[in-house]
């Protein structure tokens, strides 16, 4: 279970860093929420995984880990407002700029490998 | 005894200049010298102990951190500079009275001169290395201001830009020089210092200090190759040549040998450095001299050859050597800074420096005349005028020297071929300028200048008279004690004569005179073979180094900070993966003792529809929409998984978070392009794929040797004491509001913040509203289907009322004030989505933005209660209550505080939307004003 | 005093708050009135809270009474307590700048303004490595929020930037955080410092990536490079007074690193002491190089600015790297006055602009400023004081980083390059001086008197330089106290668990 568990995080990871790795800001915005899911799981996976543990006193005898799932709960309400936040920047720097590229400018020829050497040059 | 005032008097008069200023010319000049005639006094106030031998000192703690301490040290050596520094300073305050024109500014001029003459009087007197390179910078600064003095004209900015930075590198070496030297001694105490020069010429590191102390000093007194900026220091008026750039700034480089001697000198390096540097100096600058046809320049490369002979003097490791380079300090400044004057005086009164121009002044300006041509004749080494018997000196000198070897004997030959090309240019500097038939259309007709402009001329003329004739009487002690300062040892001074029969040194004397008039004579053929070479112009040369150096800084800039986030972005996420990755390497194996959950099909199930649809809304990023649904799928199977793995809080929280997320993501997109072209490269996209998948690796391995190792936490804890102490049994919720309610108030401040910010953008946001979507379809033209409002309407209460059940059950079982606040906010949206906004305006009149501050305020009320009971911000109170009928019910500090999270979390959502929402409609323009 | 500690997070955020209600809310003069006094007392308070913590020893407030390592608790140290003072000092300057009317460019600037001071001085003040990450959120957002104020164009732009760095470096942070907690199974730093000793093989391996992670995040908040490209833009576009409050916001980074990799992973961590170290050395060497090319290539004034801050990372760095405390002390002193004076020039270089019309700060020939004279002055002094030349505060703090390196290998890298790197400064800013003030043609035509506001902020932080010399010896004694005071373990950390919990 830990296996697949780690792996979904893995993949999660790899596709929102794919992600935020983009030119546009709204595939940015979406690789972001990727991670911060990845994100979550994580941290929540460092108070170790119980399958009936209860969360409420008096419900069982063995408890789930409380403090990360507390610290998960902050972080996505933290998440949350970063998403809308930038979510409205992105709306904001395509109505001053009129593209939505992160840059705000588009790239000349993107089809040319020119976008890639002018990160790697 | 004090010592400080000898610094503190001149300090101090910087300002005077600046409040005399208004009330004219006379009275300002005549303020502005009172204090350093005071300072001068004071020191003339010790001139017998000094005489006597003594060294007086004063010792201020300032700063023991880096051993910085005001001390001061009068012996001989300082003795004589100060006489130099602010006598010379006087006569200079006196002559730029005169030279000054109305429109320059009197009053910043004499700040900046008298600025100067504190920071090299605060060099002399030093007796802590790091206060004497204090001062040694401040000289460089004081100087570049005085330089660029007519800031107007871009001469004088380049020269000035040009002398501080070689003045500053050499600065800067200095001070590398001079805190090896404290590392070497252990203190920065110039006593302790000098006291210590055989440890430091022992040293390992002596070399490397070596040469950083002289590329200091070689830099100060403009000795080859940093001799280039002073010719352009020029461009200064005329005082300031003759006070910076003659007498003193320029003899500081030669007073930190003199002062350094007794600790650098005597080594073999120290010969083969100075006094080739010297000799190659001495050479060069009397060469170029010959061929200045401007006054000034005439005399800035004669300076620079001049020093060139004090330096030689200084290596040659001799102690007759010292004490002739002492007696040259004090006779250079005297003719030196007397012809510079009466260079300005020319200037002045002819309105040029050309000497092409300038001839047969004689008739013209006889008195000036006479002191300029007495001075020009000390300075060609003629017998009964100071600069004759110093010259001799240092023949004798070169003569008495073994260091070259069996070429020895180059020394002394190329001191005479110096010596004459001196006597040349000293002699074209009289013939050409006073006689040689008549001007050449000047500006001016020449006359006499001011009466009191020529006093400090002839004050210093009469000086190298009276020393040229009666030399032991004049500074026979002066020299004496000065050079005893210098060696750190008693010298006998036995040839303070101006005759000592026919030697060889007065064979030289002779041998240049003849040679200098020979080449004098005969310069037209001089002339002619020099001008076949473009002189090089330093200025240029310099700022087109400095040019391309910066354009190589802006290439090399453009070049990695090019604007593109993306690459930004890759070089975090490449940091990251070396940070993260290399540390698993030691990792041993990635799978702990912890025993591990076994799969169940479910879960299967689960985790594949995550990973695909993860995966999916990598592939598809590109269909947006489609990829925002693939993306809310994977926030669900995310929330699930915390309902799974017995997290129900999160599960709650992810899924209405995931609500709102979703719908503010469409809005977004509403405004947003729904689909793009490919813009990466596939070799881009496959770098990336590769970073970004191995970063998945390192996390994923992580997460799995994490899950697996058993931990022991401090969770216990808050189990324990959860319904105890924090009087809840849902120990997430407790946690939140009681143990980490810290935690919670900040989170909620971010909240409120980011509603704030994104007001904020959307109030400036000119941004048009799309009719149809990029495949052409018009949006619905039904924004509010009946349907819908009537169902939302209903809805409505029935999700209030959830809302407020979650809220209260929150302490004791999942839900909790920010679940709550969700609900309440996505209820409401649904109203705004329903009726839209100008339906619900003017039902809903609630302030948002009141509803965040209100909540932070309860939430920080809650925790400042406390303080009542004088307990810790945040501590909680909570007690059991039985009322009749509803039966016994919990109070809690904790509600309260839970209360402020719900206000907060529906007055940021809702900030939010709503504002978002009303960008669809003609509400825009309100907004705007507003802003 | 008991509860002095959380005033310097309450103050803020209550200022904030209530700007936001009525009666204060809608009024720019009341905020301004306001806001100043609040911060003025937050100035006072700070400097109180110093002192006490200064006589009395650190100062332990434990949140909601919950002892650490369980609560949450604030540690109110000597580097603390400085931080936060500098802060407030620093935030004052802005703000009164502010008040001269940047502030109502655009809605919310006070309550946005105390909210970042609130997160900063959190950020200092928290000895709980999960709240640290709260409160830098917290001033992030705000700083989100700030960057934009104003508007335009560059603003946004480099915004989009600024904010999508972050929100990636704070999911790094969330995962180093996780990794920490799942192997220490703690989050008070202190504790974490004991338990980094007791730790196994594996949880080592797994605990260093943690550790290096936050190196990771801290580099890109301070601007180390290969992190740092975001900054000479984003610092160039935001409006002064975000600019000069902003002077401290690479400094939270830098102090992040000091606390984490000084005290949990400092020299006392067994296996895993000084983890950062071998990265730290050279990154910071080459970020200082990298700042004083940048400096060379800046064509306008705010750009140069900016890639001082860069320099000044560098060579705080390169301190921290040292790892002793004669460095950390010089760092301090370096820091308190890299801090000031940028924040000043970022303000004077606005007004400068302001004054050179279509030339604005670029380093073109423009027409001649109205207040050439007092602008001058306040630029020489600062000039100065950033190319560390006597006799202001820039010369004691490059001696004392310099003299900290006595007998280190180093010494034979750093001095060359922090030597040459005040060189390449002192060529840019003398080119910069001349041409802007000198380089003229034709009077000025923009004639409005200088703001009193503006010239009271500028002098304010500019004052702090000559300031520093002066007091030089008991300042330089309290960073060494400080500095003593981080490298001692046994105040760092046993001091503030209780005794049955080592």
């Amino acid at each position: 279970m830990e296996a697949i568990y780690a792996l979904c995080v893995g993949v999660l990871t790899t596709c929102g860093f794919f992600l935020v790795l983009r030119g546009r800001t709204f595939t940015v915005v979406m690789g972001l929420t990727l991670l911060s899911y990845a994100v979550n799981l994580f941290l929540f996976a460092s108070g170790r995984l119980k399958l009936d543990g209860a969360a409420v006193l008096g419900q069982s005898a063995e408890y789930s880990d409380p403090l990360p799932q507390a610290l998960v709960l902050t972080a996505i309400v933290i998440g949350f407002a970063m998403t809308a936040f930038v979510v409205i920047l992105a709306m904001r720097s395509r109505a001053d700029q009129g593209n939505d590229h992160v840059d705000g400018k588009i790239p000349v020829q993107p089809k040319k490998s020119s976008a890639s050497d002018k990160r790697h040059s | 005894m004090n010592l400080l005032w000898v610094v503190l008097l001149p300090l101090i008069g910087t300002i005077v200049p600046l409040l005399t200023e208004r009330f004219g010319r006379n009275v300002c000049a005549f303020s502005v010298a009172i204090l350093p005639a005071c300072s001068l006094a004071l020191v003339l106030m010790y001139a017998g102990d000094i005489f006597n031998g003594e060294a007086l000192r004063q010792t201020i703690e300032w700063i023991p951190a880096i051993g910085l301490e005001l001390s001061f040290r009068l012996d001989g050596l300082s003795f004589l500079f100060l006489l130099l520094i602010l006598g010379i300073g006087l006569l200079i305050i006196l002559y730029a009275r005169y030279y000054l024109s109305a429109k320059d500014s009197m009053g910043t001029f004499y700040a900046y001169l008298i600025l100067f003459m504190t920071a090299m009087v605060g060099i002399v007197i030093s007796n802590n290395l790091i206060q004497l390179w204090l001062f040694w910078e401040l000289t460089s600064i004081s100087s570049f201001l005085l330089i660029s003095f007519w800031s107007h004209n871009s001469d004088a900015r380049k020269g000035a830009r040009m002398a501080l930075t070689v003045t500053g590198a050499g600065g800067l070496a200095l001070l590398a020089g001079l805190l090896m030297i404290g590392n070497i001694v252990g203190s920065y105490d110039l006593d302790t210092v000098l006291n210590n020069g055989d440890l430091i010429r022992a040293h390992a590191t002596y070399p490397i200090l070596l040469i950083l102390v002289l590329v200091g000093a070689f830099t100060k007194s403009a000795q080859f190759p940093f001799h280039f900026w002073l010719p352009h220091a020029m461009a200064a008026p005329t005082p300031v040549s003759a006070y910076l750039h003659s007498a003193t700034m320029v003899k500081a480089g030669i007073f930190l040998m003199a002062r350094f001697y007794p600790v650098l000198a005597g080594t073999d390096l120290w010969f083969m450095i100075v006094s080739l540097t010297g000799l190659i100096t001495l050479l060069l600058g009397a060469y170029i001299a010959l061929f200045k046809h401007d006054l000034k320049g005439l005399l800035a490369y004669s300076t620079i050859s001049h020093l060139g002979l004090i330096t030689l003097l200084l290596g040659l490791n001799s102690d007759l050597a010292a004490v002739a380079a002492v007696f040259h300090i004090i006779n250079h400044a005297t003719f030196k800074a007397s012809l510079f004057m009466a260079a300005g005086i020319i200037d002045h009164e002819t309105g040029s420096r050309d000497m092409r121009k300038l001839n047969g002044l004689m008739k013209y300006m006889p008195h000036t005349a006479t002191l300029a041509i007495v001075a020009a004749m000390s300075m060609a080494g003629v017998p009964l005028l100071n600069g004759f018997l110093s010259k001799e000196m240092f023949f004798a000198e070169t003569l008495d020297q073994s260091m070259l070897g069996s070429l020895s004997w180059l020394i002394p030959l190329l001191a005479t071929v110096g010596a004459a090309f001196s006597v040349a240019y000293s002699l074209r500097f009289i013939h050409d300028v006073f006689f040689n038939g008549e001007p050449v259309d000047l500006p001016k007709t020449p006359k006499e200048p001011p009466r009191y402009m020529k006093v400090p001329v002839e004050i210093l003329v009469t000086l190298c008279l009276v020393v040229g004739i009666f030399p032991a009487y004049v500074v026979g002690d002066l020299l004496h004690v000065a050079s005893s300062a210098v060696l750190a040892h008693d010298v006998p001074i036995h040839n303070l004569a101006i005759w000592h029969g026919f030697n060889i040194p007065l064979l030289m004397s002779f041998l240049a005179m003849v040679g200098g008039i020979t080449i004098y004579y005969n310069r037209r053929h001089l002339f002619n073979f020099q001008s076949q070479f473009d002189e090089p112009d330093a200025k240029h040369i310099f700022e087109r180094v400095i040019q391309s150096i910066v354009n190589t800084s802006q290439r090399i800039i453009a070049k990695l900070e090019n604007g593109s986030l993306q690459r930004y972005i890759f070089l975090l996420l490449l940091f990251t993966l070396a940070m993260a990755a290399l540390p698993l390497l030691d990792l041993a194996q990635n799978a702990g003792s912890r025993p591990q959950i076994p799969i169940d099909g479910v879960t299967i199930t689960g985790a594949l529809l995550l990973i695909l649809s993860a995966i999916a809304t990598a592939i598809w990023h590109r269909r947006r929409f489609l990829a925002l649904i693939f993306l809310s799928v994977v926030g669900l199977v995310v929330s699930l998984a915390f309902a799974q793995f017995s997290a129900p809080d999160l599960a709650l929280t992810q899924l209405s978070v995931e609500i709102v997320t979703i719908i503010l993501l469409l809005l977004a997109l509403f405004f947003l392009p729904q689909s793009t072209q490919k813009e990466s490269s596939n070799r881009r996209l496959s770098i990336d794929l590769v970073v970004s998948g191995l970063l998945g690796c390192v996390i994923g391995t992580i997460c799995f040797a994490m899950l697996t190792t058993p931990l022991s936490t401090i969770s216990d804890f808050f189990l324990a004491n959860s319904k105890t102490g924090g009087g809840g049994t849902n120990v997430v919720n407790v946690i939140l509001v009681d143990f980490r309610g810290f935690d919670t108030l900040g989170e909620i401040t971010v909240l409120g913040i980011a509603a704030l910010g994104i007001f904020k953008l959307i109030a400036k946001m000119r941004i048009s509203m799309p009719t149809r979507d990029d495949k052409g379809r018009a949006w619905s033209n039904d924004p509010h289907p009946m349907m819908f409002e009537m169902v939302s309407q209903s809805l409505l209460p029935l999700a209030l009322l959830v809302s407020v059940y979650i809220f209260l059950r929150g302490h004791n079982v999942p839900g909790g004030g920010f679940i709550a606040g969700l609900i309440t906010a996505v209820a409401i949206i649904q109203q705004y989505i329903a009726h839209g906004v100008q339906w619900i305006k003017p039902r809903v009149t609630i302030d948002y933005q009141w509803m965040i501050a209100g909540g932070i305020l309860i939430a920080t009320a809650t925790g400042l209660g406390s303080w009542i009971f004088d307990k810790p911000f945040l501590s909680t109170w909570f007690d059991y209550f039985d009322l009749p009928w509803i039966g016994e019910f919990e109070l809690a500090s904790a509600m309260l505080f839970d209360l402020g999270v719900y206000l907060t979390v529906v007055g940021a959502v809702m900030l939010i939307l709503a504002n978002l929402g009303k960008l669809t409609t003609s509400e825009r323009t309100q907004i705007k004003e507003n802003d | 005093m008991q509860h002095l500690p959380i005033f310097p997070i309450l103050l803020p955020m209550l200022a904030a708050v209530f700007m936001l209600l009525p009666p204060l809310s809608n009024s720019i003069t009341r905020h301004r009135i306001f806001a100043i006094t609040v911060m003025v007392t937050l100035v006072i308070t700070s400097a109180l809270l110093l002192l006490t913590s200064h006589q009395q020893g650190i100062q332990l407030y434990v949140l909601g009474g919950w002892q650490p390592p369980f609560g949450i608790s604030l540690v109110a140290d000597r580097l603390s307590t400085l931080m936060v003072l500098l802060t407030s000092v620093l935030g004052l300057g802005a703000l009164l700048y502010a008040c001269a009317g940047d502030d109502n460019e655009g809605m919310f600037f006070h309550p946005l303004f105390m909210f970042q001071i609130m997160g900063v001085n959190g950020a200092f003040l928290t000895g709980d490595i999960f709240n640290l990450f709260v409160f830098f959120e917290v001033l992030l957002i705000a700083s989100y929020a700030l960057l934009i104020h104003g508007g335009g164009k560059q603003k946004t732009k480099v915004n989009v930037h600024y904010v999508i760095l972050n929100l990636v470096g704070s999911s790094i942070f969330l995962f180093a955080l996780g990794i920490l907690y799942g192997t220490l199974g703690t989050l008070n730093i202190a504790d974490m410092a004991n338990k980094v000793r007791l730790l196994g093989e594996n949880e080592q391996a797994l605990a260093k990536a943690g550790g290096l992670l936050l190196l990771v995040v801290f580099g890109l908040k301070s601007a180390l490079l290969p992190l740092h490209f975001w900054l000479p833009k984003t610092y160039a576009a935001a409006s002064a007074p975000v600019a000069a409050l902003f002077a401290i916001m690479t400094k939270v980074g830098i102090y992040s690193i000091l606390r984490v990799h000084t005290v949990v992973f400092g020299a006392d961590a067994g296996a895993l002491a000084s983890i950062a170290i071998p990265w730290l050395w050279p990154l910071a060497i080459l970020t200082l190089i990298m700042g004083a090319i940048g400096v060379l290539a800046s064509p306008s004034l705010r750009l140069t600015v900016a890639n001082l801050v860069i320099v000044s990372v560098g060579t705080l760095m390169v301190a921290i790297a040292m790892q002793r405390e004669a460095a950390t002390s010089a760092a301090l002193y370096y820091l308190i006055h890299t801090t000031l004076v940028t924040g000043g020039l970022f303000l004077l270089a606005d007004m400068i602009m302001k004054q050179r019309g279509k030339a604005e700060d670029r380093y073109v020939i423009a027409r001649k400023m109205t207040h050439a004279k007092v602008l001058g002055i306040a630029f020489f002094i600062a000039a100065l004081t950033v190319l560390g030349m006597p006799p202001l505060s820039g010369f004691v703090g490059k001696i004392l980083i310099l003299q900290a390196t006595e007998g280190m290998l180093e010494t034979a890298w750093v001095w060359p390059v922090i030597l040459l790197a005040s060189l390449a400064t002192l060529i840019a800013i003398s080119r910069a001086g001349t041409t802007l003030f000198w380089r003229t043609s034709g009077e000025s035509t923009h004639n409005e008197p200088l703001h009193p506001l503006k010239l009271m902020a500028i002098t304010l932080l500019l004052s702090a330089s000559p300031l520093l010399v002066i007091l030089g010896g008991p300042i330089t004694e309290y960073t060494q106290l400080t500095a003593a005071q981080l490298h001692d373990t046994t105040q760092t950390v046993d001091a503030l668990l209780p005794a049955g919990d080592k």
